[in-house]
């Protein structure tokens, strides 16, 4: 048996289908488990007995309860481990001696899309959530996201009755283009490039000159990836107007200690993984910086980071 | 020598034939790193990759490539068929290694 939890990192395998209701699929890739998880945490050490396990369960009317000492997460009791040690007379043993070891993990800061593909795939009742630092920091099951997702659309709802708009939007002699903000996932690889892709198709529908459209695609999709990448998510938002485009890209966190530094060529802090799928070379913002008229970048350690790139466009088609 | 001529060169299966099929390659640029991809500013190239992902299609629209061939006949998940579709981008997987593959494209691109 496998002591080692495995973290649920892997690339979703599921494209959504398009019939899908659009605020329903950003919501689920902008929540993060973290804010939908229950993180007041009802845990038992490993030298617990099964049935002061039992007895917790029951009290507390939950179906699992998880194995952790001092934030090191070493497994969970689930009711089927509660049952077999009925059946085995184990019923007074330790939990460290049989809990489920080989367990299914979730990181906090993934997206919400994450945690609903794993339930379907492994239709487990709950997964532990552990923190960048391996310690336990909550546990997540369906009622939480329902209740989650019950509470955002509400939200959105409220806000979209007051704001509903179109993504383009045309006016007077000079046409202006709007489209509307998109929002960006860490690790979402399974979308990151999309908004750039849409960026670049429309500029070529407008019929822009190639080589600006390319200096937009670029420093668009360089800044989207780098909200993937290094963000704990944020928003790219795209507009051209009297003869520039702009582009903005804005998260929450964790920001940049030293901005020089992280604008210099081949620095990088991006780790392994990010480099494995042919990122985090250090190249992202240099490259903006390269294909801008106008670049600018604002950050604070432990807020957020806004990066606005300027492209001049002459003369609209 | 176009985009469909090249694919034959390196014995490749063309998956996805987008728009760039019958476009002249002038530009071969051979990286698994994408970052480098987008610095360069090339018009109309093919890009070899052994890299399997679906940024590997997001970059080459970017950039304009004519197409994409993913080198040492790595498998490739079902995603990037689906990709290359929505963004009408060539791609071809062959089984020459990126070295084999970049001498058959420059030989063949010399004598054309």
């Amino acid at each position: 048996m496998s002591t080692a939890p495995q973290t649920a990192a892997a690339k979703p395998d599921a494209e959504p289908a398009d019939n899908e209701p659009l605020v329903l699929l950003e919501l689920i890739q902008r929540l993060k488990v973290r804010d939908v998880m229950t993180g007041q945490l009802v845990t038992v050490p490993r030298n617990a007995t099964m049935r002061q396990a039992q007895e917790l369960m029951r009290e507390k009317k939950i179906s699992g309860v998880p194995v952790e000492e001092n934030g090191r997460f070493f497994g969970l009791i689930s009711i089927d481990d509660i049952i077999r040690a009925l059946v085995a007379g184990t019923i007074e043993e330790a939990c460290g001696e049989h809990m489920t070891t080989k367990l299914v993990v979730l990181e906090d800061d993934m997206p919400l899309s994450f945690a609903l593909r794993y339930f379907d795939r492994y239709r487990y009742g709950r997964f532990p959530v552990l923190n960048r630092d391996q310690q336990l920091v909550g546990i997540i099951c369906q009622r939480d996201i329902n209740r989650a997702l019950l509470v955002e659309l509400t939200n959105v709802l409220n806000r979209l009755e007051g704001s509903a708009g179109p993504n383009i939007v045309q006016s007077g002699a000079h046409s202006i283009y709007v489209l509307r903000e998109f929002p960006i996932c860490k690790y979402d690889f399974e979308n990151a490039g999309k908004a750039a892709n849409q960026i670049k198709q429309v500029l070529q529908e407008k019929k822009f000159p190639p080589k600006i459209i390319r200096r937009i695609a670029v420093a668009a999709y360089e800044l989207e990836i780098n909200l993937c990448v290094h963000s704990d998510g944020g928003v790219l938002s795209w507009q051209v107007s009297n003869g520039r485009a702009e582009i903005v890209a804005r998260d929450a966190g964790p920001g940049i200690e030293d901005v020089e530094w992280a604008c210099r060529d081949g620095t990088s802090t991006a780790n392994e993984w990010v480099r494995s799928l042919g990122f985090g070379a250090g190249m992202g913002l240099v490259n903006v910086k390269r294909v801008s008229d106008e670049f600018e970048i604002t950050s604070r350690k432990g807020s957020g980071t806004t990066v606005r790139s300027v492209i001049y466009i002459g003369d609209m088609p | 020598m176009t985009m469909s001529e090249v694919a034959d060169v390196l014995k490749a299966d063309v998956l996805v034939k987008g728009d760039g099929i019958g476009k002249s390659v002038r530009h071969v640029m051979a990286s698994d790193l994408m970052s480098d991809v987008l610095l360069v500013d090339e018009e109309d190239m093919l890009l070899l990759t052994s890299l399997a992902s679906d940024q590997v299609l997001r970059t080459a629209q970017i950039v304009g490539a004519v197409g994409v061939v993913v080198v040492n006949g790595k498998p490739l998940p079902s995603s990037m068929v689906n990709v290359a579709n929505d963004l009408r981008m060539t791609l071809a997987t062959s089984r020459l290694s990126k070295y084999d593959a970049c001498v058959a494209v420059h030989a063949a691109l010399n004598r054309a």
